[in-house]
């Protein structure tokens, strides 16, 4: 068993909009952020998760950062609504800048502006002026323009595992601050739509042409999504016993196939068992869980197949990205997020976009929000390429 | 004293086993280093076939540090460290992307992420334990060595460590990318004579005088941070070492 870590605050932006409360009405009306892509072209037809709204501009010294990435992360932090920005500044007063860690998840980084410089590159056999692959595109970019725009000075860095990343780095942040290398970590994932995912994820044949529908009988592939989940975690005090804490997080990897889940789901059932090992809890004892459930045909099987598993049919579980679609580097965070939320409000999220549950399915899975009295602890699945899953549990109130 | 409490209740680190993997061996020389080149018959034919430089480099340098650690690499978690990671692939799926009708290859996609050599080395030694992919630009070598670190507090007894950086097409960042480098180590919570112990990495304010050479070299292949360590080993020699050329160093303490 682990120490736990509180939670202080968190925020996001996605397609449902900017902030916790947005989301939380997504949830609530069970309503789709899926629309079609306007961002770039594509020459097949797909829904996306895609952020409409205006984006925050990279103040000027940190030009070199400019990226859709780094413009979805910085919309997010400084959304007052939530606090988060306000609870690193504390954070910072009370620690010390060298005491907070910066690790943020990414699978695309800023591929999306490297994208633009390589057209330019092949006309002109050079990069563009102002390209900056350092800054812009390595994994590491997000990360470093957060720890610089907040004055941090602590460890920064990036944690790529595809669609694990995000659950990934929330781990890490919790292992630095339980040994001391810090007080406090800014965690979280960004991720921003690009032709090379859209493009990659339809070559493998895994993008569905209409809003995605996880665990139906008739789903056909994802809906890919653009997010910034942040959150920041502390050590636990008196200060912070009343909010939120994240409790454990269990990996493993399948060893199996790079794009192939392990055909029984053994990666997935080593990840749920370790997280509830790791937190001191027995499958029971977890109220919710929000299944990764990316609505392919082989993923969600072999989810459901694990996730019977570990619960049998006693949990109640729900997928969510037929709401703001596979947001893959940031989906970790965001819906571990969502989870929170779940906690906050004592209910349990739907499955938007499941009309007819698989029949081969036996574990419970939610199609509707239902209120949900006395919901504690709760578990987030992120399952991603090459094998690598991550279950994060956080509970409310825990004692 | 909080710092002196968790001090206490922290485990030491030691390191068991190291191995370099570099297509240029002769990199090694001024840091009178030894390594090897990739050892092709460490991966199968059909896993060679699919993957790049960086993976086939990180492959062998992890199997030869767990082969002289004497551990089974089914067993261990990993963590992988590289700026660039799947860059020759990742640049050759960029160069398509302006013909809007040009199809990826779906294996050379999935074969872009960061955790690919992450994902092969799992596979290829049905190791179900976590792995991880980080980057940190320069300071990727300290990075990587706390995460390990941290992880070893939480998991303990044994670990392996994995920087490497291939070779990078000039127009991406040059220098970077000049020199592909390769390095592993088998950590270890064990204490055992035989292994020098690592202090937890910090931003040091001590005044370390940088190897010209190896910075020079570090801008080129950003993997080869881990030189000092490796020449400190080697001559079993006690003290601070820098894990970074950055103005804010990061470094840790071998003890012998």
């Amino acid at each position: 068993m682990i120490k736990s870590v509180a939670i202080t605050a968190y925020t996001t932006l996605n397609a449902c909009g900017l902030g916790n409360k947005a989301l939380f009405q997504a949830l609530k009306n069970n309503q789709s952020a899926l629309s079609t892509l306007e961002l770039f072209e594509v020459d097949f037809k797909t829904s996306v998760g895609e952020i409409k709204q205006p984006l925050a501009t990279t103040p000027n010294h940190l030009q070199a950062y400019q990226s859709r990435n780094a413009q979805v992360a910085l919309t997010a932090l400084n959304y007052q609504e939530d606090g988060l920005r306000l609870a690193v500044e504390k954070a910072k007063q009370r620690y010390g800048a060298k005491r907070i860690a910066v690790i943020i998840g990414t699978s695309t980084s800023g591929l999306y502006e490297t994208e633009s410089a390589y057209s330019y590159l092949l006309k002109n056999n050079k990069m563009p002026a102002d390209f900056n692959f350092i800054n812009r595109h390595a994994y590491q970019a997000t990360g470093r323009f957060l720890q610089l725009e907040l004055g941090l000075t602590g460890a920064c860095f990036a944690i790529s595992t595809a669609c694990s990343s995000s659950a990934k780095a929330i781990a890490a942040g919790q292992r630095l601050i339980n040994s001391g290398v810090c007080d406090a970590a800014l965690v979280g994932g960004v991720d921003t739509l690009c032709r090379l995912t859209l493009r990659g994820f339809s070559s493998l044949n895994l993008v569905s042409e209409k809003p995605c529908q996880p665990m139906d009988q008739s789903r056909s592939g994802i809906s890919i999504g653009e997010a910034a989940g942040l959150l920041l975690l502390e050590k636990s005090n008196t200060a912070n016993q009343f909010c939120p804490q994240l409790l454990a997080v269990g990996e493993s990897s399948d060893a199996y196939h790079m794009s192939h889940p392990h055909p029984e789901g053994l990666g997935a059932t080593l990840a749920m068992e370790s997280a509830l090992s790791l937190a001191g809890y027995k499958p029971k004892d977890i109220g919710y869980l929000n299944l990764h459930a990316t609505a392919t045909k082989i993923n969600d099987a072999v989810e459901a197949k694990a996730v019977y598993s570990v619960f049998a049919k006693q949990l109640l579980s729900s997928a969510t990205k037929g709401i703001t679609g596979h947001t893959l580097g940031a989906a970790g965070a965001l819906e571990t997020i969502i989870t929170l939320l779940a906690l906050e409000e004592q209910f349990v999220p739907g499955s938007c976009g499941l009309e007819k549950l698989d029949p081969e399915f036996s574990c419970r899975i939610n199609l509707h929000p239902i209120p949900q009295q006395k919901l504690k602890i709760a578990m987030s699945n992120s399952f991603g390429f090459g094998g690598n899953n991550a279950s994060v549990i956080v509970a409310k109130n825990y004692d | 004293m909080p710092v002196l409490l968790w001090q206490k209740i922290m485990t030491d680190i030691y390191i068991k086993a190291s191995a370099i993997c570099t297509p240029n061996l002769e990199l090694l020389s001024p840091f009178e280093l030894e390594g090897y080149i990739i050892d092709k018959s460490l991966i199968p034919a059909i896993m060679r076939r699919r993957t790049a430089l960086s993976t086939r480099m990180a492959i062998t340098a992890a199997t030869k540090a767990c082969q002289q650690a004497q551990t089974d690499p089914s067993e261990l978690a990993s963590v992988f460290v590289s700026l660039g990671g799947e860059i020759q692939v990742t640049d050759a799926l960029c160069r398509l992307l302006p013909d809007k009708t040009a199809l990826l290859s779906p294996t050379q996609f999935h074969n872009s992420v960061h955790n690919t050599t992450a994902g092969y080395w799992g596979i290829l030694n049905h190791c179900q334990q976590p792995s991880t992919a980080i980057a940190a630009n320069d300071d990727g070598f300290a990075m990587g060595l706390l995460e390990a670190w941290s992880q070893l507090q939480q998991s303990p007894p044994e670990l392996l460590l994995v920087c490497y950086d291939e070779l990078w097409p000039q127009y991406l960042a040059a220098p970077i990318g000049d020199h592909a480098f390769a390095c592993a180590f088998v950590l270890t919570t064990i204490n055992d004579a035989a292994y020098p112990a690592i202090s937890v990495p910090k931003i040091t304010n001590l005044n370390l005088t940088l190897n010209l050479a190896w910075s020079e070299l570090v801008k080129q292949a950003p993997a080869t941070a881990t030189i000092p360590l490796l020449q400190a080993i080697k001559q079993q020699q006690s003290g601070y070492i820098p894990l970074n050329i950055n103005s804010s160093i990061w470094q840790t303490h071998l003890t012998f």
